[in-house]
């Protein structure tokens, strides 16, 4: 037997041990039951990770015997997308998930050892049944160590499409935050098991679900940028369902991250959050469903099966017990709520969460729309971009103006006068740069509501910062670069929040620029003809030709000029790889903070040397990647331990109002 | 609503006045067109945004829209013929009609049907911190509750972060 393949089958009967043994423990108060299932969770994850040093060492020493090697890779792929390969088929792709939630799992039994012992033995429960779902796939419906009956030459190689610098880091991201999703989930079940309802399990798994935000952050920011980048048809988001999939518990996540604050701060809404949770889960679960079982249709999914029931059948168990779980604690959890006014941040922050869950049913509804379709009408349909985009818009602004408006009111209760004084000044700016743009001439409806709502929650931020550092250098005399750099630090969370939401702000004028006024063109040239598209003049220099074992390349030059001034050369390709035999667009961009130039050659006679291109101009779409580079940033600074303590904020507090913080 | 408010209504109302003086009324286009079908490629694109250079499908779909257009149809009938010849599923959204009107229509209904739930919740809350924060007239520590509760008040609001 494959020693792969005997890690799996070990590790299968490991997990099922662990489960068993840690809900035994949990109920019969056994400690060294407990020990023995957290063992057997180490052990679990020290033969997955055997499992898979065996997967990969069959990948880059190309035992093509092995069928999964023979059909992900080839001798001439190179080293870096050999490795990859490990997650490009779909036995590779759950081995390599299983990898990342016993690593997760093992975390969370270390970070414990001596804390949460009464939930503890159903954390380990709850994720290890999740292990033990995605071992018995492995073990008995789709294996990974599977042998062919004679040994070919050479690979069918990994889908050329894969073999991107994106593709490499963006599937870890997006399975490392849905598997850090099942971290909060397994604490929130564990709590409704022991009737531990209070905060113990919010707090504990607070930077766990920070953690797996912004990790389901980057891969969705990652797969954008793969998608701009590899399918060359000048956007970044399609709506497809694998892109909904990675989106709806994103925004799950963000709902929960928000409301949370409302339990920490005021014991309310346990409920809520605990919906939140099991949702956010259930969701990670409906996004492998939707990419493996090929109920619909996606541009994304590599490694579609018929692992579609078990993912369903998985889902509709995590479902039951979850809900019949929470039915059976309601009473407990049901707070006597109180709000003492209906201008207050908490106010904000349930109609932030309707928001975001509103937008997450709106792009559920939309995915599952033409299954259900077929089924009530028995007529095919589809729900495209465009349903998307008219649909979330104005959710998506809605959204954007409550980023602004809940760090300007205050907890509990704001006055009318407070909110004149925090509200108006921002609003003021976002007004003015609305009649400006309109002054310039912009006649986008679109364009008019979202920048100057843009504009208005970043001046809101602003003025938060300006507050804060004002107040710092009031009392303790300090510059202001420093006294903003020990703002952050004594107020993490705030402070990092708010960079969030300016990296939120830089995606939304991004969306909108390049939704309103992109730029294309098709155009057929000759050698040294010229064509016009967003103040630039492109020159189309001629073909170049180069081909390698791997792929053969047609190479355009086209020469971008402002005026009479070169100020680029772009490359834009067509690959032909080998293995598969299988063109590719490789796309060449000329980027500015301003906007894209985004050059795709379409085709190439070789009889006429005519080309054809697309071109597109993006305005605005380098925001994109750096809101996604200041969202990160914030995330790493709220996910920092430490900050401002709760007796120098109200000191701080005391002194100068209500909205600052000093040490 | 108090005096203090009015600068903010007002500039909302300019800015609601203002936008739709803005808005670009023009005739259908052809873009329009290639936007409200699917290319049939398998791209999940729209006709208009699938960028297979000589696509089997999108290609004749482009000349048809021109055919189309230049028999002086409208955008429904344009549409309505593509619906004929190809089924529903040409369409890159859901029509208004029947049952697809349901998927346009359930996630606004929901959203505002979830407001209304909020907005009632909020009330329920509100007045019942009213109710307890009246107290009763035959409670003998209802002063001394109304003194703490004015001191826990006060420094609540001040702990405001």
């Amino acid at each position: 037997m494959e020693v792969g393949a005997l890690a799996l089958t070990i590790g299968l009967v490991c997990a099922a041990y662990s489960v068993a043994m840690s809900l035994a423990g949990g109920f019969l108060r056994r400690r060294d039951w407990v020990a023995s299932a957290e063992h057997a969770a180490y052990a679990t994850w020290g033969l997955t990770l055997i499992a898979v040093a065996w997967l990969l060492n069959a990948l880059v020493s190309h035992d093509f015997n092995m069928e999964y090697v023979a059909s992900y890779s080839s001798t001439t792929l190179p080293w870096n997308y050999t490795v990859t390969a490990l997650w490009g088929g779909q036995q590779g792709s759950l081995l390599f998930w299983l990898l990342i939630l016993t690593s997760v799992t093992a975390v969370v039994l270390l970070q414990n050892r001596e804390r949460n012992r009464d939930l503890m033995p159903y954390v380990t429960a709850v994720l290890m049944t999740t292990s033990v779902f995605f071992l018995v796939l492995l073990n008995f419906v789709t294996p990974p160590f599977q042998r062919l009956a004679f040994t070919p030459a050479e690979g069918r190689d990994l889908n050329p499409l894969l073999q991107n610098y994106w593709m490499q880091i963006h599937p870890p991201s997006l399975y490392i935050g849905f598997v850090s999703c099942a971290v909060p989930f397994a604490f929130g079940i564990a709590a409704l098991v022991t009737g531990k309802l209070g905060d113990v399990w919010i707090r504990t798994t607070r930077r766990w679900t920070l953690f797996a935000w912004f990790f389901l952050s980057l891969g969705n920011l990652f797969g954008a940028e793969w998608a701009y980048l590899v399918l060359g048809w000048g956007g970044y988001w399609a709506w497809d369902p694998v892109e909904n999939a990675a989106f709806m518990p994103w925004l799950t996540c963000t709902a929960f991250l928000h409301s949370v604050m409302i339990q920490e701060k005021k014991n309310m809404l346990k409920v809520w959050n605990m919906v939140l949770v099991i949702l956010t889960f259930l969701l990670t679960i409906f996004g492998t469903f939707l990419t493996r079982s090929g109920v619909i249709s996606s541009v994304h999914s590599f490694t579609q099966s018929g692992l579609g029931p078990f993912f369903i059948g998985f889902l509709a168990i995590a479902a039951v017990i979850s809900l019949a779980l929470l039915l059976w604690r309601l009473p407990q959890l049901k707070s006597e709520n109180e709000l003492d006014s209906l201008v207050s941040r908490e106010s904000t922050f349930l109609f932030n969460n309707l928001v975001l869950v509103g937008i997450a049913f709106a792009v559920f509804w939309g995915t599952v729309f033409p299954v259900l379709s077929e089924w009530v009408r028995g007529v095919k349909i589809t729900v495209g971009p465009p349903f998307f985009n008219k649909v979330n818009a104005p959710l998506g602004l809605i959204l954007l103006f409550l980023t602004g408006v809940g760090p300007l009111i205050a907890w509990r209760r704001a006055g009318w006068q407070s909110v004149r004084r925090n509200l108006v000044p921002p609003f003021a700016v976002g007004f003015a740069s609305g009649v400006v743009l309109l002054a310039a001439g912009m006649r986008s409806y679109w364009g008019l509501i979202s920048f100057p709502t843009a504009v208005f929650v970043l001046a809101g931020i602003v003025m938060e910062y300006y507050r804060g550092v004002r107040a710092r250098q009031a009392v303790i005399g300090e510059n202001p670069l420093v006294a903003l750099v020990h703002l952050i630090g004594k107020n993490r969370r705030r402070y990092g929040g708010y960079i969030i939401h300016i990296g939120v702000v830089m995606m939304f004028a991004a969306i909108t620029g390049t939704s309103v006024f992109k730029q294309e063109q098709q155009v057929t040239l000759s050698t040294s003809q010229t064509f016009a598209i967003g103040g630039y003049t492109l020159r189309y220099d001629g073909i170049e030709q180069e081909s390698t074992p791997h792929i053969a390349y047609l190479r355009a030059k086209i020469t971008v000029l402002q005026g009479d001034k070169v100020v680029d050369v772009l490359k834009p390709e067509k690959r032909f790889y080998k293995k598969p035999e299988q063109p590719t667009t490789e796309v060449a961009i000329r980027s500015t903070l301003g906007a894209d130039l985004y050059l795709v050659l379409g085709s190439f006679d070789d009889a006429t040397q005519l080309a054809t291109f697309l071109a597109y101009v993006n305005p605005l779409v380098s925001f994109l990647w750096w809101g996604g580079v200041v969202i990160a940033l914030g995330t790493v600074i709220t996910m920092l331990p430490g900050g401002v303590t709760a007796r120098e904020t109200a000191m701080a507090a005391g002194r100068f109002g209500d909205r600052v913080v000093v040490e | 609503m108090p005096r203090s408010s009015h600068p903010l209504v007002s500039m909302l109302v300019v800015a609601l006045l203002l936008i739709p003086a803005a808005l670009r009324a023009d005739a259908p286009t052809f873009q329009e067109i290639e936007e409200s079908l699917t290319c049939q490629c398998g791209c999940g694109l729209t006709v208009h945004s699938c960028n297979h250079l000589g696509c089997g499908s999108a290609l004749p779909l482009r000349a048809e829209i021109r055919e189309q257009m230049s028999q002086g149809k409208d955008k429904p009938a344009i549409l309505a013929h593509f619906v004929e010849k190809y089924g529903e599923k040409i369409l890159s959204s859901p029509t208004t009609k029947g049952f697809n009107l349901t998927a346009w229509v359930t996630p606004f209904a929901l959203v505002a049907l979830g407001g209304t739930f909020v907005i009632f919740t909020l009330m329920r809350w509100r007045s019942r911190s009213h109710v307890q924060r009246s107290g009763t007239p035959a409670d003998p520590h209802a002063s001394a509750q109304t003194e703490y509760e004015k001191i826990l008040e006060r420094e609540l609001k001040e702990f405001d972060t």
